[in-house]
């Protein structure tokens, strides 16, 4: 009889465990087998057996040596060392509500029916009716914004602190600049981002 | 004060029963609650198999983990079967039960070309929830890379072996 895998309650108790150890951790992930870029990855390591959940839990975020030298995936991104959270969350608030302010005065500018700019809990959504539905937001633990777009489907940008701007690292594509030429061509009137 | 009494028990009732009839705004799509409630292919392979390729993808922080399992024929590279286990969200369940479905019987080739958007508008996933058929398609692919992945390298070490008999026997 397929059972579904793990039980809430037991996940949020997890959580609550999870941030109390250290984020040194963290370091031990491995990336091998999955191709993801970006976001963060684990070598498939042991079986994975819900009764005894806290201990896959450690199983999941310990590397086996064998496997990180086979290795030739992407490197597992240590993320909180890449980006402090304090700093995340100053570029992040201050893009999103930059994003934010532009929207609104765009609305101001064009005729769009049903165009609304929604903000709530550091989720920035625009509406542009029939025309689609952007969902912009922070992604803390991988220090990235994520967005979902009508036209391009879903992205996760980086911090790139050479640039200084938000990169999809698998299209290096710019967000300010993705969602300036999509949300003008969906609404005809060209869009100031940056 | 027997009304009051009343009232918080009915209330209590309404607590305890399943939150399916919430807003109708925000209800989830009927296919993604068959999926949630008759999930397809849950399991696990031994993922020492050298058939089987593991798709590990997702962390348990941002609250999305999926494992997608497939069983390959070696001698056609034909998905065979496939499983997976979920950990996150019902469009996250649903996204990858219903990658499961869709690689069994395909070549692995075939199987590549799954996109996300595909998914998302199988379920009718809201903008927020086109996440989970990224994570459902990055599961397939990592599936397919580790079974390669594996393959390659068992192929490496019969060829030392055979390399080392010739020496021997030499």
């Amino acid at each position: 009889m397929a059972s579904r895998f793990a039980p809430r309650l037991f996940l949020r108790r997890l959580r609550m465990r999870r941030r109390a150890q250290p984020i040194s951790s963290l370091h031990e992930a491995s990336a091998e087998s999955a191709g993801v870029i970006g976001d963060r990855i684990f070598s498939p390591s042991g079986t994975w057996s819900p009764p005894d959940f806290q201990c896959v839990f450690r199983v999941f975020f310990s590397a086996r040596p064998s496997s990180l030298d086979e290795g030739k995936g992407p490197a597992a991104i240590d993320y909180p060392s890449l980006l402090p959270e304090e700093e995340f969350h100053k570029l992040a608030d201050e893009t999103i509500h930059d994003l934010l302010e532009k929207f609104e005065e765009y609305g101001d500018a064009i005729q769009i029916e049903d165009y609304e700019v929604d903000y709530g809990n550091h989720v920035l959504t625009l509406k542009l009716g029939s025309l689609g539905t952007y969902v912009i937001n922070k992604q803390t633990p991988n220090r990235q914004i994520w967005l979902s777009s009508p036209v391009s489907g879903p992205s996760r940008f980086d911090w790139d602190a050479m640039s200084k701007t938000w990169v999809y690292r698998r299209t290096m594509a710019n967000l300010f600049q993705l969602l300036e030429e999509e949300v003008g061509q969906l609404c005809g009137q060209p869009i100031s981002l940056r | 004060m027997l009304r009051a009494a009343g009232r918080r028990f009915l209330r209590l009732g309404s607590e305890h029963r399943a939150p399916t009839a919430a807003v109708a705004a925000r209800a989830y799509h009927e296919r993604v609650v068959d999926h949630y409630d008759n999930p397809r292919n849950v399991g696990s392979f031994d993922k020492n198999d050298p058939t089987v390729g593991t798709g590990l993808v997702g962390a348990p922080a941002c609250g999305d983990v999926m494992k997608l399992q497939i069983k390959v024929d070696d001698a056609t590279g034909k998905i065979v079967d496939a499983c997976f286990k979920t950990f996150g969200c019902g469009s996250a369940i649903a996204s990858s039960s219903v990658a499961t479905e869709w690689v069994k019987g395909k070549h692995m080739e075939e199987v590549l070309s799954i996109k996300n958007t595909e998914i998302a508008k199988h379920l009718s996933l809201p903008p927020v929830k086109l996440h989970c058929s990224m994570l459902a398609e990055d599961a397939i692919k990592a599936a397919v890379k580790d079974y390669e992945a594996k393959k390659a390298k068992l192929e490496a070490g019969n060829a030392e072996t055979t390399q080392t008999e010739k020496v021997d026997g030499a």
